[in-house]
């Protein structure tokens, strides 16, 4: 026990005083901010400050189409009519786009009677989402206003009955609602699961490099004369595993100092208003732990097989792959979190703690599916400890060539 | 009293290799014991036996008296050849963190590394980082590391390689003191002018199997003194004696090889008769000529 206690307390110490725990203690949440920020406002301001012109036989329509896209402030359109228009402005409208003094422009026909409309929107950029829907939203309000009209309905009245319903989101919780909002639920869900899934990927792959770098600075030898070869490890992974935490710890607290001041409030109030429950913080840190356990024993055995880092890097996809597909699922398990799929993948060692951590935030699982997937990993874990500690065993002895599958199997024999 | 180590026919195959066969040796305190062998010759393979890095397939490893036990590596120093150091680690931290590992409260390691630094003339090096030091400063640490916990039994693969002159005579009088100090000292080497000078005791390994082992003195008083190296002036005829198998004169310095049990004091008589003489000596082989005709035999063999 003393060993391993002063292996993981020798780890820590070089690590915490290490440049690399300065540099990425300070640079990712900066890295982290900027790139929610950045997706957060693009988001919201996709499509914006877009200089379009909507040619239409209709007139009245026409106005009714630039009214609606100006009622939309974030979009900050700029809106020219021409009405009616000659099938001659076509020829002109579109030089004009060419030659990228509009951004595009929406041509309107209608029935006489008014009971039939086309619509067809030309721009330069294709797959302009936001400003395709924000046009077909506004044609469509503007249609049904004209037809009611038509039908000799009052002004106001068309008004009030074409008036959007926001909807307000709220949660069940023990059978309470409880007010939330949907999409900072989903931003707070986004952030831990990216930040957990980073953290463990970047600690489990830090023990890996820390083994080859024994390896390569020949220590190891010297080292095993005194110690076992399961305690090495052991208190390499306590160690570097303890440099996780506190790195955590410090963003944390820093988020919560950070989170009181009013700088925050004022940024707050810009609608991405982020809860977190304090069962989410202890089961992030459990899922952390297991999820470094499983990555970093993996790592740390196939190191002691490799040489460089180089050769090493080649097994990064390993970890990258869990990761991807936690990630090609999440917008799937945020709405459908108790879908059989959902559950089932969060049930997967490898992608359980980013996806069941999606679960967890979108909707509480049921206590008993935790407890599964925790019970699943502790197993998965304790397997590939075993395994990786018989390969390190024999790998960190062997030099000048990596191993192969085959020796690796057969070094899993060796008593 | 019992020996410091003693192998019993220890023998470690991988996969289709054979590293070591049947090795039997023993080593007592107060003595320098040399390991020898040609590279690949499984010297490091029945190093690592000794330590419990690996363990043998057959055969039995006593250390300090008792059947081979974790708790006695507490008093053994093991400096292997593939050695290294924390390189981000300051020396003095180095040191006592290796110190702690084999059992040495922080105050008492931290004093042991400051007299070792002292005796080893690397004091000024102590608050530097591994990395900032030279090969043989950094060499001279992994030294002191392997010896702070004052053990009985030192263990060296290849002490002295990649040493400058002065550094290797400092650390081969350290070796000296120590074994004076009654520690048993197993070093492997392949270069035999040290063994000569250093070793009271040698085993010399080939394709996993002692071929020649013994006391220094013992081993060289098993191969004849066969060979004459002769000063003289005159006439050479005594040359064609009987018992000189082969010679190679040199005008006036004349290297023979004597006949397989071949009388030296007759051929010295007609030497006498015939010339002047200036020298006379009768040289036994060197350690060299042993182990490569040792070596050589079993190759062909």
């Amino acid at each position: 026990m003393r060993d391993i206690w002063l292996i993981a307390k020798r780890e820590y110490l070089e690590q915490i005083r290490g440049k690399a725990f300065k540099v990425t203690t300070i640079l990712i949440p900066v890295v982290f901010v900027s790139i929610f920020s950045i997706s957060f406002f693009a988001s919201k301001n996709s499509g914006s400050g877009k200089h379009i012109t909507i040619a239409a036989n209709d007139p009245a329509l026409a106005a009714r189409v630039r009214d609606q896209l100006l009622t939309d402030k974030d979009a900050r359109m700029i809106v020219d009519v021409i009405a009616p228009a000659a099938d001659s402005v076509r020829q002109q409208l579109l030089t004009e786009v060419d030659e990228k003094q509009l951004d595009g422009f929406l041509w309107l026909t209608t029935e006489s009677d008014g009971s039939k409309a086309s619509a067809t929107y030309a721009a330069h950029a294709s797959g302009d989402f936001a400003t395709t829907a924000r046009l077909s939203d506004a044609v469509d309000h503007a249609v049904v206003q004209q037809r009611l009209t038509a039908h000799g309905i009052a002004a106001g009245d068309v008004e009030a009955l074409t008036s959007d319903v926001k909807i307000h989101t709220e949660q069940v919780k023990n059978g309470k609602e409880v007010s939330s909002n949907a999409f900072g639920t989903f931003w707070a869900a986004y952030i831990m699961a990216f930040l957990l899934s980073f953290t463990v990927v970047m600690y489990g792959m830090n023990v890996g490099r820390s083994v080859i770098q024994e390896k390569t600075s020949r220590i190891f030898e010297v080292m095993l004369a005194t110690v076992k070869p399961g305690d090495m490890l052991a208190g390499k992974l306590i160690g570097i595993g303890a440099v996780g935490l506190s790195q955590l710890a410090i963003w944390a607290i820093a988020a919560a100092i950070f989170s009181g001041s009013a700088l925050a409030a004022s940024l707050m109030s810009g609608g991405l208003k982020i809860q977190v429950s304090g069962a989410e913080i202890a089961l992030f840190a459990i899922y952390f732990l297991l999820g470094y356990a499983l990555y970093s024993a993996l790592f740390a055995g196939l190191a002691a097989t490799c040489d460089t880092e180089q050769e090493l890097q080649q097994y990064a996809p390993l970890a990258a792959v869990p990761i991807w597909l936690s990630f090609g699922m999440i917008t799937f398990i945020v709405s459908n979190p108790n879908s059989a799929l959902s559950v089932a993948i969060s049930m997967f060692p490898p992608c359980a703690p980013i996806t069941m951590f999606l679960r967890i935030a979108s909707q509480f699982p049921p206590l008993w599916q935790i407890a599964l997937s925790l019970a699943i990993m502790a197993v998965s874990v304790y397997i590939v400890i075993w395994l990786s500690s018989r390969i390190y065993r024999i790998g960190i002895l062997m030099y000048g060539k990596r191993a192969t599958i085959p020796e690796m199997l057969r070094w899993l024999r060796y008593s | 009293m019992p020996a410091v180590v003693e192998l019993d026919r220890i023998s470690k195959s991988y996969e289709k290799k054979v590293a070591v066969r049947e090795l039997s040796l023993r080593i007592e305190a107060g003595t320098m014991f040399g390991l020898l062998g040609p590279n690949g010759s499984g010297k490091t393979s029945s190093i690592r036996m000794m330590v419990g890095i690996t363990m043998p397939d057959s055969g039995s490893v006593n250390l300090l008296g008792k059947p081979f036990a974790r708790e006695s590596l507490k008093q053994v120093g093991y400096l292997p050849e593939e050695r290294g150091l924390y390189k981000k680690m300051k020396v003095l931290d180095q040191l006592i963190f290796m110190g702690e590992l084999r059992g040495l409260d922080k105050g008492t390691a931290g004093r042991r590394a400051h007299n070792w630094c002292e005796r080893l003339q690397i004091l000024e090096a102590v608050d530097k980082k591994t990395e900032e030091l030279s090969k043989g400063m950094q060499q001279k640490i992994q030294f002191i590391s392997t010896l702070m916990h004052d053990p009985e039994l030192i263990i060296m693969d290849e002490p002295f390689s990649g040493l400058d002159p002065v550094n290797a005579v400092l650390l081969q009088d350290t070796l000296i003191d120590l074994k004076n100090a009654g520690k048993a000292i197993l070093f492997s080497t392949h270069r035999m002018d040290q063994v000569e000078k250093l070793c009271d005791a040698i085993c010399l390994i080939n394709a996993g199997q002692a071929v020649l082992s013994g006391g220094m003195r013992e081993v060289k008083s098993r191969y004849e003194r066969d060979r004459v190296v002769l000063q003289f002036e005159g006439d050479n005829s005594f040359l064609q004696h009987p018992a000189i198998a082969e010679y190679k004169d040199y005008s006036g310095h004349v290297e023979i090889k004597l006949k397989p049990h071949a009388d030296a004091q007759s051929l010295l008589r007609e030497a006498i008769e015939k010339a002047k003489i200036y020298k006379f000596e009768l040289v036994e082989p060197s350690l060299e000529e042993i182990f490569i005709q040792t070596v050589g035999e079993k190759v062909d063999a």
